[in-house]
């Protein structure tokens, strides 16, 4: 194998390096989050996914998480070294996939149409005015570098290796190696709840930091 | 005796290694095997980014199309089985003098899985130009980018259309070359960028024009999943304790090259073990030389 990379280096074929990152922080202090996150998406959007402009929003999210850094409470990572582009492609696909599967893919238009202010009485007026803050919020990233990462090619686990991996991922946008970026959260939007028990059913492999 | 068995032995390992470095698709098969336990129809081609004729050589150039959808290059050559060659990661150089005045042709030369052409001022590559609309999908209501027609025009990249090129052409290098900017009607002249690299083209184009080429724009697929793309519902959602997960949002994009759908194994549902990453108890035992805990 060891051969096998220095023959593909000798050749001048692309490293990929495709990753991903589960943060979870913890405690209603970390709202603010989801408007920086919502904002990310939205301006992803309207740019048609040009990469660019998500690097952009990756780095304003990453510097939102370097400041909340002690609202840190269990984290994750995983990735793979390729040295196929198409190989790489495929690879974020399928962690898009995983990533989009772990919360409601639709918003649940059933429960939301019933407590549709002004539809119904009182109830929903209260719940209006009293919003839950969420205990829990988790982001995901996955991203697909060029070259050598060293800061993401390690196990994230640990508050110190997880602050350096977020800066690297501000460097890579501004040194251009970002090929593909994914961000996702959940939960969606202030209002929203995660609870201890939905985070323990579908992110299994967090890990306290 | 003992001496001669060493030495048949010996010779045996050196064709064996020398076989296995000098595939690397069959190595990359090993890769996979060693990662994951695949099953026995293992060594499946490898989905490159190219599709043609494996031999190597020089082929004389009978027609060349471009399609600005996939960046995608087709190549008809004369003399090769099969004649049509496709590859996405094509060099271009101009013909030098002396092959000029020998009376050279336009031709490609192709080694392993890496195609340069040759080729003559005047040469015309055929350009093939999506015109694409944002249109919303009636039955999802999401937007989509769909390819409204084609229009089929030509392009020169040799062509000394600006002072530039002139002093790019002279260094004959084959480099990398990103068509200009698109415009109906008329052969499209020069080149929008050029490097050593295909990236590096895009650079140069995207330096220049402040846009990436339709090519790479048209890859840049935006995915999104969760609440973004839906109008947000009131915010007065109450409590959702009755799911197993909350909501959440997403949004991803990525501008890697996918390979040719003919040359995708068949086996797309393989699970990738990660190499590296926090979570050790999910690897199979056999990735276990890389882990890091």
């Amino acid at each position: 194998m060891a051969v096998g990379k220095q023959f593909n280096q000798f050749f001048g074929k692309t490293r990929f390096v495709v990753c991903r990152i589960f943060l979870h922080l913890s405690g209603a202090e970390v709202t603010p989050l989801l408007g920086i996150l919502n904002q990310a998406t939205r301006d992803a959007i309207a740019a048609e996914g040009d990469l660019q402009v998500l690097g952009e929003k990756l780095v304003d999210v990453c510097q939102a998480l370097l400041q909340f850094n002690i609202y840190w409470k269990t984290a994750a990572n995983e990735g793979d070294v390729l040295w196929d582009e198409a190989e790489a492609a495929d690879y974020v696909d399928e962690l898009f996939t995983d990533s989009a599967q772990r919360y409601l893919s639709q918003p649940d238009l059933a429960q939301s149409d019933l407590t549709q202010p002004g539809f119904s009485g009182k109830a929903s007026d209260q719940a209006m005015f009293s919003l839950p803050a969420t205990q829990n919020l988790v982001v995901m990233f996955t991203i697909a570098g060029e070259g050598e990462i060293s800061e993401l090619e390690t196990n994230l686990a640990d508050p110190e290796a997880m602050q350096d991996a977020l800066k690297a991922l501000i460097n890579l946008h501004y040194q251009g190696r970002l090929r593909g970026i994914q961000i996702h959260f959940s939960p969606a939007q202030f209002g929203d709840e995660l609870t201890d028990d939905q985070l323990l059913q579908n992110f299994p492999e967090l890990v306290p930091i | 005796m003992l001496r001669q068995l060493a030495l048949l032995v010996l010779s045996l390992t050196l064709c064996w290694t020398t076989f296995a470095c000098g595939s690397p698709s069959g190595m990359t098969a090993n890769q996979t095997q060693v990662s994951t336990p695949v099953p026995p129809t293992a060594p499946v081609s490898n989905p490159s980014l190219n599709s043609g004729p494996t031999n190597s050589g020089e082929y004389s150039l009978q027609q060349a199309e471009y399609d600005d959808a996939t960046g995608e290059y087709t190549l008809m050559l004369l003399g090769s089985t099969p004649p049509i060659y496709r590859t996405v990661d094509l060099q271009m150089a101009r013909l030098t003098d002396e092959e000029l005045q020998a009376g050279k042709q336009s031709y490609a030369s192709i080694n392993g899985d890496q195609a340069t052409l040759h080729l003559t001022e005047d040469f015309k590559i055929g350009y093939v130009h999506n015109v694409t609309e944002a249109q919303v999908d009636p039955q999802t209501g999401q937007t989509e980018t769909v390819i409204v027609r084609q229009e089929s025009n030509s392009w020169s990249p040799f062509a000394s259309s600006f002072a530039g090129a002139a002093i790019a052409n002279s260094l004959f290098a084959p480099r990398y070359y990103v068509p200009p900017v698109y415009r109906s009607g008329g052969n499209l002249l020069g080149y929008g960028g050029y490097g050593n690299s295909y990236n590096g083209a895009v650079d140069n184009y995207r330096s220049r024009y402040n846009t990436p080429p339709a090519a790479v724009k048209n890859r840049q697929v935006l995915r999104t999943s969760g609440a973004v793309r839906s109008p947000s519902s009131s915010s007065s959602t109450p409590k959702r304790q009755t799911t197993n997960r909350s909501t959440g949002s997403g949004v991803g994009s990525s501008d890697l090259r996918q390979p040719f759908q003919q040359t995708r194994p068949s086996q797309t549902t393989k699970r990738r073990s990660p190499s590296f990453g926090s979570s050790g108890t999910r690897r199979r035992s056999s990735g276990g030389a890389r882990r890091r805990r």
